[in-house]
């Protein structure tokens, strides 16, 4: 799965449990900063990103870089598979 | 003139305290006696120091005799906390005192089968018999901007003990089943008001109210909260005036929720309370991250990020203090 792809099932996981319009979130908006996801969204996010992908995420892995945005959590994911 | 102090640590402290005390017993007599016209006051009592302060102050408000203490432990309740009420409710005169053991409802609720189902799909081996359990914030510190993860902790006979991180399902199942226990004492408490016709004396504190940390229609049904206003530090202010006992004073506050000893710090706040107390009154009074950065040996950037925090955490929690929306069609 490229990065684009990624991207894709990402922005549309987070635009459908946020209840939030495409447009409110964009690629590079702070989705933890800004208040779209709390402790709850990250729970649910980090089970997402761990099924629909099948990537394992580890205590080293939870930092603000690698979740603070689509594009963040979408490098992330890149990188977990490569 | 802006009269507004300079940030300290003292600041949290309250100058008179009973003159505070005095003001809050005057508004909860009339709160109970007149708007909701009942005779006193139910509190569920814990050992922990919030219900005690809301017993003195519901004793010091209604009279002793006009007041109901109600102990409701459950099989993880911590085996001390019944001796410690029974103080408690002496210290302020109060002969009503009743213990209701829920473990009863909650095994008709299911609600240890189904905690220990969703605790089993994480650890195999969980034997609710043996072992014990409990969920965890992992500490990344409020200093950041990533909400933290929770995480599934056993203890095992020996003592060693396991951890992993929670999944939606479980967490939400653990979390679920857990809340029975709230939701108990609480159907609890409404049947003593009603046979007295008394009011519930709710016991959450301004910390637990705002961010979120209490059980929706569980702790957080009452019909009064006293201590609502009230930060951590001013509570404790408060028990040491009405004589609240000393072994309640110095022990540190659990969740009494799960069947492994856990602080209220480890499970939700994640700073401790001297700390958060402080944090918060800045944060609420609007002094600027650098005013009260330069007072607590912070950073300006990190006490900005747990301001942000605290927006988040109130934002986020908004659920809870909700009534239920009414305003829909009105033919």
């Amino acid at each position: 799965m490229n990065i684009a792809e990624i991207k894709q099932n990402v922005q549309a996981y987070i635009s459908e449990n946020t209840f939030a319009s495409k447009d409110k979130i964009t690629e590079s908006t702070l989705v933890f900063k800004e208040g779209f996801l709390d402790s709850m969204g990250l729970v649910m996010l980090i089970t997402f990103l761990e099924e629909k992908f099948g990537i394992e995420t580890t205590d080293a892995d939870m930092v603000e870089e690698n979740f603070e945005s689509i594009n963040a959590i979408s490098e992330f994911v890149s990188k977990k598979l490569a | 003139m802006n009269t507004k102090k300079p940030f300290s640590k003292d600041i949290i402290y309250l100058e008179n305290v009973a003159e505070v005390t005095d003001k809050i017993v005057e508004k909860l007599r009339i709160d109970v006696n007149q708007k909701l016209r009942r005779f006193g006051g139910v509190v569920g009592i814990s050992g922990g120091i919030d219900s005690s302060v809301c017993l003195g102050l519901a004793a010091k408000a209604f009279g002793p005799d006009k007041v109901t203490a109600i102990m409701m432990p459950e099989k993880d309740s911590s085996p001390e906390s019944e001796m410690l009420a029974r103080k408690l409710a002496a210290a302020f005169g109060v002969k009503s005192l009743h213990l209701d053991n829920i473990t009863g409802a909650l095994d008709g609720f299911r609600c240890y089968e189904r905690r220990d189902e969703a605790v089993k799909r994480v650890f195999p081996e969980y034997d609710p018999r043996t072992y014990k359990m409990k969920i965890v914030v992992k500490q990344r510190g409020l200093f950041n901007n990533l909400p933290p993860m929770f995480s599934l902790t056993i203890i095992a006979p020996d003592g060693s003990q396991k951890d992993k991180p929670l999944h939606t399902n479980e967490y939400l199942q653990i979390v679920a089943s857990s809340n029975f226990k709230q939701r108990s004492r609480m159907t609890t408490l409404y049947y003593y008001a009603e046979a007295l016709h008394y009011a519930v004396i709710g016991t959450p504190n301004k910390h637990e109210q705002e961010q979120g940390f209490f059980v929706k229609y569980g702790d957080g049904g009452a019909d009064v909260m006293p201590i609502g206003n009230l930060y951590k530090t001013q509570v404790y202010q408060l028990a040491k005036y009405l004589g609240v006992p000393q072994e309640i004073i110095d022990r540190t506050p659990t969740t009494d929720t799960y069947s492994a000893e856990q602080t209220q710090e480890e499970f939700f706040y994640q700073l401790p309370f001297e700390l958060m107390d402080r944090f918060w009154y800045g944060y609420e009074n609007g002094y600027s991250p650098e005013e009260v950065a330069k007072v607590m040996g912070e950073t300006p950037e990190r006490v900005a990020a747990l301001y942000n925090n605290f927006e988040r955490k109130r934002r986020t929690t908004d659920y809870l203090r909700m009534e239920p929306i009414r305003d829909y069609y009105r033919g």
